[in-house]
Parts: structure tokens; sequence; C-alpha cells
């Protein structure tokens, strides 16, 4: 049989034609597929396994059926089903954790069961566990407590409603549209944080990628959070004695999404993105949505910039004085890191009366506090 | 409908909006409240001392302007024991610079404080209008902020001052992390919020009182004190680019006015989780405040990018990335494991020397302005050099100019 002609082979393989040019190489599918899946891969190498006696990591993967989360999970699952094919050591279990996309907002209603089970079967090898945002009252207890505090007075919280109807008055309770994303986040960490716990697990493996991971960086320092970029974008310990892992971090949004279209079992489980609507005010978006379009715009211009402002943020070291006081809500440092003078602090006396929440926490404090 | 009655006093009627926090304030209030801030961070800082001579890098902007009506009336009210005079740099840009000297020798009156002017001119033997027709206008920002910097150090130097504050304000101080965080400049990100900088090279520290001063107040403020200043914008710069950090931050603002000063506190807290040995230097010799800002801007463009400054980075970027995926494909295998092995990466640090030829402090065998000062020396015509030194370097004339200098007190 006659060799084949290709007009532009794969740079890789040099067996298929190009299909698509990633970061200036010309790949086929299957090859792009390979190379998104070695830097996910890479990154996960402090969970290779070590030995027969050793004991599997426990890694806790939660997914939120976007894109990026679920692409983390096909390429895990993907790499583990071949190790275990080819009778490899397997490093790590993980338990992958759904919170009801439904309850945390309102626009990921219709079919969700479905796509659940249609995840399950799909992942047979792994364990799932699905829970609703308001069982944070359940599963983290001590949490009640705490936004009582925090709300203040605008915040009448009623035991005898259901869990979602307390949750829901008290997400009304914020006012502004980045207090209430800001809030959202930090609940639903410590949603995880709590099964993670449960589970006995050694790390969360989140699935931020890059441009996601560059944008919170950006949107923590607007909304005063700096110091906690070394676990809410760096790879470190967070606060709760668990490492927080970010494995897509080497990869941009669309780099995912070329990787979700080359695989059909993706497509009927994963729940697109939706448009960013045009016609909305500046200053009614959240700090948060507000970074993403913005490493969205320039990331289409200058993708290595934004790639890297997520590589500086992740060369921070974490403070060094564990014996610090944290904050009650978000676990984030009260006052100044170690080493910083500065006075933004103490210029805002009146805003921090109360000591038991940080600086960020107390911008998205119901009442207006100054 | 009744008027607004003022947040603070509940007397008088409210006037002003606060941009910090939309408190609505009467014009008394308002004053006293700002005033009040900058006493509040230069004592939480211990900024000065008690008989410390003080100079106020003045431009006749805005900024420079509030600082020094700001420190009079501060001096006195609370008693620091300050000795102020003001500092001027004059760049040499005709229909610009002249206009705000004359301001700022009106304030220098209005203040009744001693003023001295430094000219380009006699330091470096050339004014910016000659520079801008050597080089033209693009790019010739960069030779001015480079001059400046010296120029600020040089000038309180021959005061025997060694303290120079400046007029950067928060949207400033914001704009810097933001622009740093973008340009992945860990050094700057460490230093650049510090309310003071000291230079290792000269012994003049700089600092910036209005660090927390949001740039609206500070125009509400001149405002409402009727305070004398110059609002033109340098006659070269109009055309400079607007950058990136400088609109996310407007925008910013619009959805929660305190975010310029959530940026300022995480920009102070990550300062402190910059990795020792990428900061540059330890705490005992700091970088000088001159290497503090970035290059290439004026005041009215500090901190900004170019488009094509992004550009460039992008493109330098992605090089890297092509030259390191080439790079794996020869390494050889056993080196793997070990690079794998190593925790933490190994950072670029930088270091501080002095410049050879001035002395001046610099990350280089040579500082920046002695570099641009010979590349202009070297294409200035032959016609336009006096007899006699053609054959001197950039640094000597540099020295000989120097020493010609004389400080014309006002």
């Amino acid at each position: 049989m006659p060799a084949k002609e290709l007009k532009e082979p794969c740079m890789e393989c040099k067996d298929a034609e190009f299909q698509i040019t990633v970061r200036q190489r010309k790949l086929c599918n299957s090859c792009y597929k390979r190379f998104v899946a070695y830097k996910v891969i890479a990154r996960m190498s402090r969970y290779r396994p070590y030995g027969l006696d050793q004991p599997r990591h426990q890694l806790l993967l939660p997914v939120s059926f976007g894109v990026s989360s679920s692409v983390l999970l096909h390429i895990l699952d993907t790499d583990r089903q071949r190790r275990l094919d080819e009778s490899r050591l397997v490093g790590y279990d993980f338990h992958i954790i759904v919170v009801d996309p439904s309850t945390v907002s309102e626009t990921a209603r219709a079919s969700f069961d479905q796509k659940f089970e249609l995840m399950q079967k799909s992942f047979p090898a792994h364990t799932f566990t699905r829970v609703p945002f308001h069982s944070i009252f359940d599963h983290a207890s001590e949490m009640e407590e705490i936004m009582r505090e925090y709300a203040g007075t605008h915040f009448k919280d009623d035991t005898s409603l259901s869990n979602e109807q307390r949750l829901a008055a008290f997400r009304a309770s914020i006012s502004t549209a980045t207090s209430q994303a800001d809030i959202d986040t930090i609940l639903l960490t410590r949603l995880i944080v709590a099964f993670a716990k449960k589970f006995e697990c050694k790390s969360v493996l989140w699935g931020d990628s890059d441009s996601r991971l560059a944008a919170k960086a950006l949107a923590g320092v607007a909304k005063g959070r700096g110091a906690s970029l070394t676990w809410q974008v760096s790879d470190g310990m967070s606060p709760w004695g668990l490492e927080f892992e970010y494995p897509l971090r080497d990869l941009y949004k669309a780099e995912l999404l070329q990787y979700e279209s080359l695989c059909p079992e993706l497509s009927d489980i994963v729940i697109p993105d939706q448009a960013p609507s045009e016609n909305v005010l500046t200053k009614n978006l959240s700090i948060d949505e507000l970074m993403l379009r913005y490493v969205q715009s320039q990331g289409a211009k200058y993708p290595g910039v934004m790639a890297n402002v997520a590589r500086t943020a992740n060369k921070l070291e974490s403070s060094t004085s564990s014996a610090a006081a944290t904050c009650a809500l978000c676990a984030g440092l009260l006052g100044n890191t170690e080493g910083n003078t500065g006075v933004t602090v103490a210029n805002q006396a009146q805003d921090n009366h109360s000591s038991q929440f940080c600086y960020g926490c107390m911008r998205s404090r119901p009442e207006e506090l100054c | 409908m009744a008027p607004t009655l003022c947040f603070n006093c509940k007397e008088a009627r409210a006037v002003i909006i606060r941009p910090k926090n939309r408190h609505k304030l009467c014009r008394a209030c308002f004053i006293e409240v700002f005033e009040t801030e900058v006493h509040e961070t230069i004592i939480g800082t211990n900024l000065f001392f008690r008989g410390e001579r003080i100079a106020i890098g003045a431009s006749g902007g805005k900024d420079s302007t509030v600082l020094a009506a700001v420190m009079k009336t501060l001096n006195e009210r609370y008693d620091y024991g300050l000795e102020l005079c003001l500092l001027s740099i004059d760049e040499g840009i005709r229909g610009y610079r002249d206009d705000s000297l004359e301001t700022v020798k009106r304030n220098a009156k209005q203040y009744d404080m001693p003023l001295v002017i430094v000219g380009y001119g006699e330091l470096y033997g050339w004014t910016m209008d000659q520079v801008v027709e050597q080089v033209g206008k693009k790019g010739n920002c960069t030779y001015c902020g480079v001059f400046r910097r010296q120029a600020l150090d040089r000038g309180a130097t021959r005061l025997k001052i060694n303290h120079v504050v400046t007029g950067h304000n928060a949207d400033d101080v914001a704009e810097t992390v933001m622009m740093n965080l973008l340009r992945g400049d860990l050094p700057r990100l460490s230093r650049g919020t510090s309310i003071v900088t000291d230079s290792g090279a000269s012994d003049v520290k700089r600092s910036k009182p209005l660090k927390y001063a949001y740039e609206k107040e500070i125009v509400l403020y001149a405002h409402h004190r009727q305070l004398d200043y110059f609002s033109t914008e340098c006659i070269y710069s109009p055309e400079a680019f607007r950058g990136s950090a400088r609109t996310l931050i407007k925008d910013l603002e619009k959805i929660r006015p305190s975010s310029i000063l959530d940026i300022v506190k995480s920009g102070e807290d990550m300062a402190a989780l910059v990795p020792a040995e990428v900061r540059g230097t330890t705490k005992s010799k700091k970088s000088g405040a001159a290497e503090d800002e970035p290059s290439g801007g004026c005041g009215s463009q500090n901190g900004r990018t170019s488009v094509g400054e992004m550009a460039a980075m992008e493109q330098q970027l992605s090089a890297n990335e092509v030259a390191e995926s080439n790079e794996t494909e020869i390494k050889l295998p056993a080196a793997q494991p070990k690079a794998k092995s190593q925790p933490t990466k190994v950072l670029k640090a930088q270091t501080i020397k002095h410049c050879e030829r001035c002395n001046y402090i610099s990350s280089q065998r040579i500082c920046k302005a002695c570099l641009l000062l010979d590349g202009l020396n070297r294409n200035r015509p032959k016609t336009a050099i006096e007899v006699g030194i053609e054959d001197e370097e950039g640094s000597s004339t540099l020295m000989r100019q120097m020493e010609r200098a004389h400080l014309s007190a006002t």
C-alpha cells in the first residue's frame, strides 16, 4: 500500500492531517487531546504512586457541569483508566461532588437530573455525591451562627423555615451583585471543604482554567483579598488544612472548549456557558464578572499576558505566621499580612469594629458600614 | 424637597458626595475629613520626625498643589515642626512647563515656602524640547521619565534635604498594583505600594502622603479650597495610551467605589508575600526610589502601559513557550526527574548597583539616564555642539553640567 499523502501532517505523530493549531503547533485531533491531557497530568505528578503498599491519595473533585470541571474529570478519568488497562499503579482515587447547579443559580434549572445520571453512567469508576447548596446548614453547621453574625440586622434567621428558604433569605440580604457573587463563592467553598473533610481527602482539585484563575486573581485584588490569593489562585495549603490544587492552570479556556468539542461523550453532560450579555451597564456587573470579561477580551489579543497573571500570583508565598487570626467567614487573614505596615485598615477604622471578619468580607457585608 | 444635611455635622447642607464612600458632606466637613485622613496616614506610618526638612515635589498640577496645601495646613495645625520647601523640575517644554512653573511660583508665594527649580538643561545639557527635536514625539516620554527621577534626587541633594514628598494618589498606587500584576513584575509589586521608598544611592527618600487619597477627592479638595493649580496635560503626552489598568480601575470604581482603596490594601498585603529572593534587595539596603516608578512615563502616564508594550510582552511570552517546548524535545531523559523533584522555582533576582559614570543607583552597569544621554549625544549635530566638547563622553558632559548647575532660589 502506498504511503499516505498528507498535505500538512500533524507535527507530533506525522501520521494524520493537522486539524488544530495550538500555541504555534499544528496538531491532529488525537495529538491535541494528548497535549491537553499532558498539561493536566504533569500537574498531578505529586500524586504519583510510590509503591504497592502505599495507600492511594484521596482527592475531592467538585464538578459544576461547566466546561472546565467536566474536562478535568474526563482527563483524570481517562488517565486512570489507561493506567488500569495497562496494569500500572494508580496513585489516587477521587470523589466527585456536585453542588446542584439549580440551587446555586436560577439559570440552570432544566434537565439537570438527566445530566447527573448521564455523568454517573459515563464515569462509573467513581463515587458521586450530589447536594443542594442549602445543605450547607447540615454539613457545615457552624456556618449558621457565622452567617447570622455576618448579616447583622438585615437577616432574620427564621429556623422554622426550610434550609432552602433560610439560605435564600440570607443571600437576599446582600445588596450588590459584587457582594453576592463574593459571598456565594465563599459559601460554596465552605460546603465543599466540609465534604473534603468528611471524605478524609487530602486535596481539593478545582477546575479553574488559566483564564479563570487570571480573572480570580484580578478580582481578588480588586476586592481587597490580595492576601488570600496564595490559596485561591496558587496551588497551596488552604486555611482548612487541605491542599487546594488547580490542575488546569496551564490551559486557556478556549483550549478546554476545543477539547470538549472533541469528546462527544461530554456534549450531553456539559452545561454550556451563557454568552455574556452585551447590554449590561458596567456598574451593574459584579467585579468577578467584569474581570472575567476583561480577561476574555484581552485574552483574545494577548493570551500570554493574561496567563502570566495567574503565574505571577502563583509565585507569591503564603504568609509564614500560621498562628495569625483568621476571618470567621472566609478564613482569610484578619488585618494585614506580616510585614505590611500600610494603614488602609486603620484608615477605615469604623469598618473594622467587628474583629471577626476580614477586610474583604467587611466590604461585602449587607449593611453599608461606613 | 428639603436639602440633604451633611452626614458628618448634620447641620450644614450637603454639597458633596464623597467619591470614596458616597457620603453626603458639607464643604467644611469634606475639607476636614480629607485633611484628617492625610494626617492619620502621616501619623500611622510615622512618616516624619520633628525638625525634618521636607522638599515637596511640585509640578503645579492638582496633586502636588493639594499636597503642598495640605502639608502646610497640617504642619501648622498639628505642629509637626517640619521645614517645608517646594522643589520643581523644569523639563524645558515650552508652552507647558513654563506655564505650570508660573503656577508653582505663585504657590510658593501663597504658601510662603521657598522654591527651587532644577532644569534638565543644566542637569543633562538637553531640554525636552531639544530631545523631541531629536527623537520625535514617539518615545520621548521614556527620556523624560528617566531624567525626572534622577532630577528630583539631585535637586534635593543640592538643597541638602533627604526627604522628598510626591503627590502620588490612591489611583496611581492602585494602577501600579494592577500594572505590575499584569506585567508579572514581582520586584515592583513588592515595593510599589509602600509609602516610603528609600534610596540606596543617595540619602534621599521618597514618600507619598496622599497614597490613600482618591484622585477625585483631590480635585474636589482643590476646587473647594479654590487652590491655584495648572490643569493642562503635558503637550507631548496627549497621544499617550490610556492603558489597560487605567480603564479597568475606572470600571471598578463604578461598580464599587471602595475598589481603589481595596486594591491598595491587596497590593500592600501581596507586597509582603513576594518571596524575599525576588524583592531585589533586603530591608537594610532597599532599592532606590529611582527604580520604583515604571520607566517610560511622565506623571500623567505613570503606571500605564501602551498597547505596544503589551503586544511586545505577548510576543516574548509566546516565544518563551515555543523555546520551552523545543527544549523539552532535546532534554536528556535522565535530567527530568531531577527537575521535577525541585519543589520551588528559582526566581530571577534583581541586584542594585551604582552607575559607573554618574554613581547614580542602577540595576545595570551604566544607568538608564547615562545610556539615553549617550544615544542623544552621539546623534547631536556637530554644528550644535560647543567648541571643545566634541570628544567628551555623555557622562563627562553630565558632570560638567552638574558642576555648572546653580540653583535659583526664588
